[in-house]
């Protein structure tokens, strides 16, 4: 047990919130926030440095008695897996306050700190090792997010933060008592490696899925427990949107890949393809929703849905292609989905409407916005050379592979993404400037250029040379299929 | 009974003694004091509870019997004599300044609580039918003044005359109770009711006895169907003594209901079965009605009532986990109880009353402190991680999914989802809706030590519960 190297990412933004508590300046804050996400995200990348890509096991542990009497253990460690969502969520972090640098005007300090409590959470998911600790995590990140969306949202927040609140509440408390049952037939343990290692009877293994299924699915979000999705992205500020399309939605698939998967292999067998179908069902559900949307944050939280449907897919594929690719397509969606977010958010600032019909010629205006607009339209629609082609590419080959009827079907998907991305970035950025000219619109300015940069470099970077990301998740993606179907044959 | 053993009863039952005579000794010193010089009295009130607390630490060692068997001083009733202690005292600490705003000078409000105090442990340390009744009714009879204490306001006098007629008939039918097991087995003790009761084949008088017995005590701790009063009664009295009242008495009836139902009892016979109906619909109720208040007292008076219900699906987990649930459930109650109950305190101040929810919209823009401590309060009630109160429920789960009530466990989540809607509701009006009016909060300097010890104890217990969930495991019955 070496250097404390993930408490201390973990805890950095905690700590960072407290200095935060005692700053009076409004410029202060923004500083400190920034400088305190900056100094998370070099900490991820030293973690990531000597971070090994040839093994799955978990690296960095810490362990320390927390509840002796229950067996819960204060217990980090990450996995390829983690780790790439451990560095998304700081990658994430800075640019989220910096999208909030001029929208939020108003209790900046206390948006700040919950913005960086909850970066903690997020990444304290991430990097749980016990399954106690995971849920307290889990869990506690209800409280900012409650925060974020309701007290600095637009018009319908409170509506949307109570919604988003008790949907993932009822969810996750039913976890929670999966995560006991769990408990009690793992031999009293909350370590997730030594549940992982269990045999569960089959039956068990089903009630488990179900409870675990509901939390999860809430999160992702599949259909049909989506509806709070749209509301939360419409009326949190930008950097809430960020946050929860950004890493928030990971947690569904990530609770997926980390539970359902390893500890229930004979059920995750079993429903697989039940999961593929409701894949299936939100690729094109989602896309279709997006297609009738004419508010830009609406359209974009729709493909989400679709786009998230890509993922759990390609998990529930079960094999390597479609795990990676899974993987793979939630960093990718992070990255563009976050950008496309604080692009709308940038143009909300300036027009305050939101509905495409108000927009049009926009590349005259900001020739720079649009182009970068363009960028993440692509990315998301998933052409070659961005990330999602070869996210994409990878779970529909896999879809294929696992079964056909879900494969075409999830081509479709992609087919109607590009319809309504396209039609998008028509509205907005092609045609007649005529109303554009109502809105004195400035282009990106250095700071927006900031923290959009970055993410471009992502899409360009993944889409162009993947391997780096997929040496990440390899060794671990390969470990977790080797589990699953060796002991999921079974069935 | 010999000197010697009445020596060892003395002894054993220390505390108490301390407390009833420090109350005798303030009775009479009030009346002497002069106008002004009220602090005294809390200084005073505190210093007794403080010693008892000495007393009881110095006596937690072995369990020792007294009074013939009526009586026992064992790790289960200091762990709860602690708890009534700190419902205690920090309603005296709250008690300073509301007792100024709402004119009540008077002495015997706080010798009534201290009074009120000794019967809740004579009911923790109770190994009898008659000393628990004892317990019962000296706790109730001061909770009955204390509640009309506001003699110029209709509501609580209306309260203490509900209070006073519905409390007397519990207390008749408890006693009821009581003369049929005595009828039927020829003792009061405890042991030897519970083995009759468990023994077989069960005689159908018994059982009746056990009904009244058991409806006299849920009448305590306000379950369905005997919860009708709670919600006058909390918004009748006081606010200190409705503070005092959720948490004290409550768990002072859980205390007994352990003692005299849980070991043999629950283990062996289906008694559950009636326990758990009791528990959901209690929880199913205080939720659900809770939805639709617009007054803060009736609201955590229906809150009270969801909780009560939560910690008896920890009795119906019954063995030693469920017990220590309960227990543990009960302490940590008290303190975010009484933290929620001391900002709705110190609200009160000059025409503000502090009772409408609505009226703390904007609280937050204004005290964003204090508007803090209140979301600590109202998330740990909603049972969110890491604040005590997730900790709390999270061992009732644990322990009703040991015995294998996985339903009752799902059951308990989602109602507890409901419940979380109305604390939410209260974060919302809080921290969501624009002022309407500048806040004056009566924010002494005991108001502030109130809010900073609950305040450590709501989030400290949820970050390190491992201390206190020992401490619960040891004090469990026969532990």
């Amino acid at each position: 047990m070496g250097f404390p190297l993930l408490s201390l990412i973990v805890f950095t933004p905690v700590a960072g919130a407290a200095v935060l508590m005692f700053l009076r300046r409004d410029d202060a804050v923004r500083w400190t926030a920034l400088g305190v996400t900056i100094l998370d995200l070099a900490l991820c990348l030293a973690m990531l440095a000597s971070f090994d890509t040839t093994t799955h096991e978990m690296q960095f542990i810490e362990r320390h008695p927390w509840v002796p009497a229950l067996g819960i253990t204060y217990a980090l460690g990450i996995d390829g897996i983690s780790a790439l969502f451990v560095f998304l969520t700081a990658l994430l972090g800075w640019i989220c306050v910096l999208a909030s640098w001029a929208a939020i005007d108003r209790k900046v300090k206390e948006f700040m700190v919950s913005l960086l409590v909850m970066q903690a959470l997020m990444l304290g998911v991430f990097c749980a090792l016990d399954l106690f600790l995971f849920y307290v995590f889990w869990e506690a990140m209800l409280i900012p997010m409650y925060l974020i969306i309701g007290v600095w949202g637009g018009e319908g927040r409170v509506y949307a933060a109570f919604k988003f609140f008790l949907y993932t509440l009822a969810g996750s408390l039913l976890f929670l008592i999966g995560v006991i049952v769990l408990y009690f037939h793992g031999g009293k343990t909350f370590d997730i490696l030594a549940l992982t290692a269990q045999d569960l009877p089959f039956q068990v293994q089903s009630w488990l899925f179900f409870a675990f299924l509901i939390a999860f699915a809430v999160k992702v979000p599949m259909v049909p427990v989506h509806t709070w999705l749209p509301d939360a992205h419409v009326q949190a500020p930008t950097a809430g949107s960020i946050i929860l399309a950004g890493v928030l939605l990971k947690m569904g698939a990530y609770g997926f890949l980390r539970f359902s998967l390893p500890m229930l292999p004979e059920a995750s067998v079993h429903y697989s393809t039940l999961m593929m179908a409701l894949s299936a069902l939100a690729i094109v559900y989602g896309g279709l929703l997006a297609l009738a949307q004419d508010d830009l944050k609406k359209l974009v939280a729709y493909s989400s849905i679709s786009h998230m449907g890509f993922v759990t897919l390609g998990i529930f594929a079960l094999n390597l292609r479609g795990l990676e690719g899974g993987i793979l397509q939630m960093f990718n969606h992070g990255v563009t989905t976050g950008a496309l977010f604080l692009l709308v958010g940038l143009i909300y600032e300036r027009t305050h409407t939101r509905s495409m019909a108000e927009y049009g010629g926009l590349m005259k205006a900001a020739p720079f916005y649009t182009a970068f607009l363009a960028l993440f339209v692509l990315s998301a629609m998933a052409l070659p050379g961005t990330n999602s082609f070869v996210g994409e590419l990878l779970v529909l080959s896999g879809g294929f592979a696992a079964d056909l009827a879900v494969g075409a079907t999830a081509v479709l998907g992609a087919l109607l993404g590009a319809a309504y991305l396209l039609g998008m970035y028509r509205k907005v950025a092609l045609g007649p400037a005529s109303v554009g000219a109502r809105f004195s619109i400035r282009d990106v300015n250095a700071r927006e250029m900031v923290a959009i940069l970055p993410l471009a470099a992502f899409v360009l970077w993944v889409g162009l040379y993947p391997k780096p990301f997929l040496n990440i998740i390899d060794a671990s993606a390969k470990h977790l299929l080797m589990q699953v179907h060796s002991k999921g044959s079974g069935q | 009974m010999t000197a010697a053993a009445l020596f060892q009863s003395v002894l054993a039952s220390l505390p108490e003694i301390v407390v009833i005579t420090g109350a005798c000794i303030l009775l009479i010193l009030g009346q002497f004091l002069r106008k002004g010089r009220e602090p005294f009295l809390i200084w005073a009130s505190v210093a007794v509870v403080l010693i008892a607390a000495s007393v009881t630490l110095m006596l937690a060692g072995a369990a020792q019997p007294a009074y013939a068997g009526m009586f026992i001083a064992d790790r289960f009733a200091v762990f709860f004599k602690f708890v009534f202690y700190l419902a205690t005292v920090l309603t005296f600490l709250l008690s300073r300044r509301y007792a100024e705003t709402e004119g009540i000078g008077s002495s015997e409000y706080y010798v009534l609580l201290l009074l009120a105090l000794s019967g809740m442990m004579i009911m923790a340390s109770a190994t009898d039918l008659l000393s628990v009744y004892v317990g019962v009714e000296l706790m109730a009879i001061c909770t009955y003044v204390l509640t009309g204490f506001l003699r110029r306001e209709q509501r609580s006098n209306e309260a203490a005359l509900k209070y006073v007629i519905l409390g007397s008939v519990s207390t008749g039918i408890f006693l009821y109770g009581v003369s049929l097991v005595y009828g039927l087995t020829g003792t009061t003790q405890l042991d030897a009711m519970a083995a009759a009761v468990t023994g077989d084949p069960l005689d159908p008088g018994l059982l009746l006895a056990v009904v009244f017995i058991v409806a006299g005590l849920v009448f305590k701790v306000g379950a369905v169907p005997f919860h009708m009063w709670i919600p006058d009664v909390y918004e009748g009295a006081p606010t200190t003594i409705t503070a005092f009242m959720s948490v004290g008495p409550k768990a002072a009836g859980f205390a007994v209901i352990l003692r005299v139902f849980l070991n043999p009892l629950v283990a062996t016979s289906d008694v559950w079965i009636i326990l758990a109906v009791l528990a959901v619909v209690t929880m199913a109720l205080g939720s659900f009605v809770a939805l639709v208040q617009d007054n803060f007292k009736r609201l955590l008076a229906y809150s009270s009532i969801a909780h009560a219900g939560f910690a008896i699906f920890g009795v119906v987990a019954g063995g030693a986990d469920g017990i220590a649930s309960v227990m543990l459930y009960l302490l940590i109650y008290s303190f975010m109880n009484l933290g929620i109950f001391a900002t709705v305190i110190m609200m009160r101040n000059g025409d503000f009353s502090g009772e409408i929810i609505e009226d703390y919209a904007g609280f937050a823009k204004s005290r964003p402190g204090l508007a803090l401590l209140m979301l600590l309060y109202l998330f740990s009630l909603a049972g969110i991680p890491p604040t005590a109160g997730f900790f709390a429920k999270f061992y009732v789960l644990v322990a009703l999914v040991e015995r294998g009530f996985v339903m009752l466990a799902v059951i308990a989540v989602l109602l507890s989802a409901i419940a979380a809607y109305f604390y939410i509701r209260i974060v919302m009006v809080i921290y969501m809706r624009e002022p309407e009016r500048a806040f004056e909060p009566a924010l002494t300097p005991l108001v502030r030590v109130t809010l900073a010890f609950t305040a450590v104890g709501t989030i400290g217990i949820g970050l390190f519960p491992a201390w206190f969930l020992r401490l619960a495991q040891h004090s469990v019955l026969g532990g």
